[in-house]
């Protein structure tokens, strides 16, 4: 380790060290700090009102239905998209050729923005939509997609389940790839049915694949924004309001910057948190099992 | 030797990019700079599409005749709202010299925040109103520190429209002024057409704030003689009106006459047959929907009034916006927008082709005596109920918190009486609370 | 037997067939609305008559609307895409070679700090972030959308673990012909990376292509709008007119399925590789 290679070393990651300070580092203090005064974002003035904000948030319905919401949609999304990236990629798999093709299919919804999808789903679930008239003429089905709370929650899910499904399976595929003929053929032999090969022999060995997709999937869920942006504003009655959708109201259509800040640095906290007790649940489940 | 070689490839790809942005923001005209004798001045019209041709052709007039002047006129985004919009703009430190589409409640927001400029302490300001003939109407729009922040550009009582069609095939021959005739047309329709609705709007159940001003409001004015709701810091909301006007809405829902779904044109399609109607809608169903006509398909009425009320000179909600400029633009920018305002209002001819173009009635004390509106409103007799209203129709609170406020209606009191979640009485009371609680 | 196998083999493309049909359905009917006469639009699931009015509307404005800037969003999109890619992609690669191939002090606490900013939640930096633009002069310019996403850590976290598994003995020959640090990065090291560097790549532009949020929030003029904070706007005043939504949708998605699928062979490579 000479002092060439330090200063070589340093120079090379002088991008990302700029990067963190005046993007990362800078903006962390301002929020503390941010989050300490009563400041609207337009006006000149500001008073620091102490821990106001974060008591005011604890007991705010916005913030409550945030944390709530956040899990559901973990609830709900989560098996939808674990689910259908494991059916497409079996699909694909029992395919000889092709495979290629279809992957490459599959994928495209990732290419989606949010804002055409919700677009899209909007259209297709107004009262009026064909697929609506046919719910409640055919089969007497009336069913206020956006305006009940479960409904409007399981629709956002499903958008973002479309979206990344044919991404999970891809990256599952791989997953297969990777399994030993042989083991299969073994087992046929044996006379295991197909179910018990599944569950006994592909999802295991699945498994580090399947971590990668639940990762990914978890970082999504609390991301989510744009859906219900578009869709339903967070509501109704606060059903779909995420972290995001909720610091967003609060800091840019209620301008309460210091309040918002303090709700940012809540959902920061608890994010985190989640996230890494999730991690350790599934590392826990799969070395029980002796999976990885 | 090694660095310069990496320094040089950084900052070549930086130089890419630099020119690459450069070229194209080189002909972005720059705020507030006045060159060669020249002061541009920012104008952001309303996301209203008719309003911005009006700015467009106004503005290029005006530039015609005043060459030191350059007004630029672009539309206000929605993101989400237009208010939401005009706030980041001003704390990313990038306001319009002046922007229209501005109510009562967000101009006393902004004011609160110092980011108005007051217009009475700019020149020509008492020339404006007088050769605007609007000082009787600019007398409700002062502030409590007894200034003028805003300019009200149109004043445009908000009517309930009635399919007409659909009603006389119900054998219904004239809009129904109370509430029980009102639940009987829900009667009737629900009878010949169970598939039909008497409101079919998805706004119902929708909490942001200015939804409530084109259905909360509009019953709440009639039911209670234009109660000012707050007052100060202080919530004076007239209770037995304000429970009957959810009493009536919970009536509706019970008699299935309410959609609260998203749908696709609900009452150009005759799902819904009663909607409110501001005069911007006669102009969009002009150009998407003509066979939407006047005393043949649909009519205009005053909102609905409780069983014990008068129905003649019901009040109603007025929709009224106005003009106002930036506290950050620079003094030379603010003395040529004024200019540019007493231009545009000097000359009732702007205020005509205004009406005539939006369709909204101009905030002037002459209205309905100048005569250079009279032959319009002649023409336009689907614009007469508008006019006739003018009189009754109250202006939106001009609270700084009335984005709370409202939101708090919807919240607490209107959607959830509209979805059958509430009961009336225990949907004001909460309401009232989280309103207290907001105004302290 | 082999009949029955025939068959099976059949059926599994049948059903491939039809849920890829089902997965792709929205952007026919994407498609096929933007095409569609006005009266048709979310009306049906397969329009029958067809018009190009949708387009001429959003590109030529009506009666009584002025057309919104599309192709300068359009223009805008490329750009800001572009820029920002290029940036991300140039800084991830100097990043992960100095974290992965070159000792030196302080190499851990960087690592460190890049795997816990990486795991941060963003949201809590919306507000400061926009502060700091704004104080720094770049609200509602170009520079406010790129520089804030002119890195990505995900893109220095998948070179780092890629160039580390380029086994050492590449390197050491290299330097043993008299290569340097950068020939090395340059001749070496990413002529190996092509097929991680197309996923990256593809990855990066698709997520930067449909960004809301911040280009949303930090940009005001018409001239500067993206496509997508466009087509978001035209949710509110524009609502009346579906088609013409449509026809905007597709202007949006269309660049970036041809994007992709130009790479599409290359992408589904380096995937299958940079999974293994």
């Amino acid at each position: 380790m000479n002092t060439k290679q330090g200063r070589l070393g340093w120079l090379f990651t002088s991008p990302y060290l700029i990067y963190a300070v005046v993007f990362f580092l800078i903006p962390l203090v301002w929020s503390l700090f941010l989050s300490m005064t009563d400041w609207n974002l337009i006006s000149p003035t500001f008073s620091f009102v102490g821990i106001t904000n974060y008591t005011e948030a604890f007991q705010s319905p916005g913030v409550k239905a945030a944390f709530f919401v956040t899990f559901k949609f973990l609830a709900v999304f989560i098996p939808l998209v674990v689910a259908s990236s494991v059916i497409v990629a079996l699909i694909v798999k029992g395919l000889p050729k092709y495979k290629g093709i279809f992957l490459i299919g599959f994928f495209l919804p990732y290419l989606a923005s949010g804002v055409v999808s919700s677009l899209i789903v909007k259209g297709l679930l107004s009262y009026n939509s064909p697929i609506n008239e046919f719910l409640r003429n055919s089969l007497g089905l009336d069913i206020d997609w956006l305006g009940t709370p479960f409904a409007a929650l399981f629709v956002v899910a499903v958008i973002i389940a479309w979206k990344f499904t044919g991404y999970y399976a891809l990256i599952l595929t791989s997953g297969f790839e990777s399994i030993n003929k042989e083991i299969y053929e073994a087992a046929m032999i044996d006379g295991v049915s197909a179910w018990q090969r599944f569950w006994k022999i592909t999802f295991p060995l699945l498994y580090p694949a399947l971590y990668t997709v639940l990762i990914l999937s978890i970082g999504v869920t609390f991301g989510i924004f744009t859906e219900v942006y578009q869709l339903t504003g967070g509501g109704p009655n606060f059903a779909t309001n995420t972290w995001q959708m909720e610091i967003f109201t609060r800091a840019f259509s209620n301008l309460q910057a210091g309040y918002a800040s303090a709700i940012a640095i809540i959902a920061s906290v608890v994010t985190f948190i989640s996230i890494f007790i999730i991690r350790k649940i599934i590392e826990l489940w799969g070395k029980r099992n002796g999976w990885d | 030797m090694k660095t310069k070689k990496v320094v040089s490839i950084l900052f070549l790809a930086s130089l890419t990019v630099t020119s690459l942005a450069a070229c194209s923001t080189g002909n972005k005209v720059q705020n507030g700079v006045v060159k060669d004798g020249v002061t541009t001045i920012e104008f952001w019209a309303a996301p209203n599409p008719t309003q911005q041709v009006y700015w467009k052709e106004v503005a290029e007039e005006f530039t015609k005749e005043n060459p030191e002047i350059n007004v630029n006129v672009s539309p206000m985004k929605e993101s989400p709202t237009s208010e939401a919009s005009i706030q980041s703009a001003i704390a990313g430190g990038s306001a319009p010299t002046m922007s229209e589409n501005i109510n009562r409640g967000f101009a006393a927001q902004l004011a609160d925040s110092k980011a108005l400029v007051k217009l009475d302490e700019l020149n020509g300001w008492d020339k404006l109103k007088e050769s605007r003939n609007m000082e009787n109407t600019m007398e409700g729009w002062e502030f409590s520190d007894n200034h003028q922040y805003v300019m009200p550009i149109y004043s445009s009582p908000m009517l309930f429209g009635w399919r007409l069609d659909i009603l006389e095939e119900i054998g219904v021959h004239e809009a129904p002024k109370t509430y029980s005739e009102m639940l009987d047309v829900a009667k009737k329709l629900k009878e010949k057409y169970p598939d039909k609705y008497v409101w079919a709007k998805d706004a119902l159940a929708d909490p942001t704030a200015w939804k409530r001003w084109f259905d909360f409001f509009m019953l709440y004015d009639a039911a209670s003689n234009g109660n000012n709701f707050v007052e100060g810091t202080k919530f004076i909301g007239d209770e037995k009106a304000g429970e009957k006007v959810l009493g009536f809405v919970d009536d509706l829902r019970k008699e299935d006459a309410l959609l609260t779904r998203k749908a696709k044109d609900p009452f150009e399609s005759g799902l819904g047959i009663f909607t409110d109607i501001g005069p911007w809608t006669i102009s969009y169903w002009k150009e998407k929907f003509p066979e939407m006509k006047w005393n043949e398909t649909y009519t205009l009425a005053a909102p609905p009034v409780p069983d014990d009320k008068e129905t003649s000179n019901v009040n109603t909600f007025a929709d009224t916006k106005g003009l106002v400029v930036y506290a950050s633009a620079t003094k030379e920018q603010q003395e040529a927008a004024m200019k540019f305002i007493n231009w545009v209002y000097s000359n009732p001819e702007n205020d005509l082709k205004w009406f005539e173009k939006t369709n909204l009635p101009p905030a002037r004390d002459d209205l309905t005596t100048n005569d250079t509106f009279k032959v319009f409103l002649d023409k336009n007799p689907e614009l007469l109920p508008y006019a006739a209203a003018v009189p009754n129709a109250i202006p939106p609170m001009d609270n700084s918190k009335y984005n709370d406020i409202q939101t708090f209606i919807g919240q607490h009191a209107f959607n959830p009486v509209v979805k059958g979640e509430k009961d009336p009485k225990t949907a004001w009371k909460d309401m009232q609370e989280a309103i207290e609680g907001v105004l302290k | 037997m082999v009949g029955t196998k025939k068959k099976g083999l059949f059926f599994r493309y049948l059903i491939a067939v039809v849920l890829l049909l089902i997965m792709i359905f929205p952007y026919i009917y994407m498609v096929l609305n933007s095409f569609s006469d006005w009266e048709q639009v979310d009306k049906t699931l397969f329009p029958t008559d067809f018009t190009l009015k949708s387009y001429e509307w959003l590109l030529g404005g009506g009666e009584a609307v002025i057309p919104r800037p599309w192709l300068q969003a359009f223009f805008n999109s490329f750009l800001v895409s572009a820029s920002s890619t290029l940036l991300m992609m140039v800084s991830a690669v100097l990043v992960a070679y100095a974290l992965a191939k070159i000792p030196f002090r302080g190499r851990d606490t960087i690592n460190n700090l890049i795997l816990f900013q990486m795991f941060f939640p963003a949201i809590i930096l919306l507000i400061p972030t926009f502060l700091v633009i704004q104080k720094i002069g770049m609200y509602d310019s170009y520079w406010g959308m790129i520089l804030p996403k002119a890195m990505s850590l995900w893109a220095v976290f998948m070179y780092t673990n890629f160039f580390k598994a380029i086994p050492e003995t590449f390197i050491e020959a290299a330097k043993l012909d008299g290569a340097n640090e950068r020939q090395i990065l340059f001749k070496v090291v990413l002529p190996m990376s092509k097929s991680i560097t197309t996923v990256i790549f593809l990855f990066l532009f698709m997520e930067r292509w449909t960004e809301l949020l911040w280009d949303m929030l930090v940009v005001k003029s018409d001239s500067m709008l993206t496509l997508n904070v466009l087509l978001s706007q035209m949710f509110g005043p524009y609502g009346g007119y579906p088609g013409p939504m449509y026809a905007a949708s597709v202007l949006l998605t269309l660049p970036i399925i041809i994007l992709f699928l130009i790479f599409a062979k290359k992408f589904q490579e380096g995937m299958q590789f940079s999974l293994k």
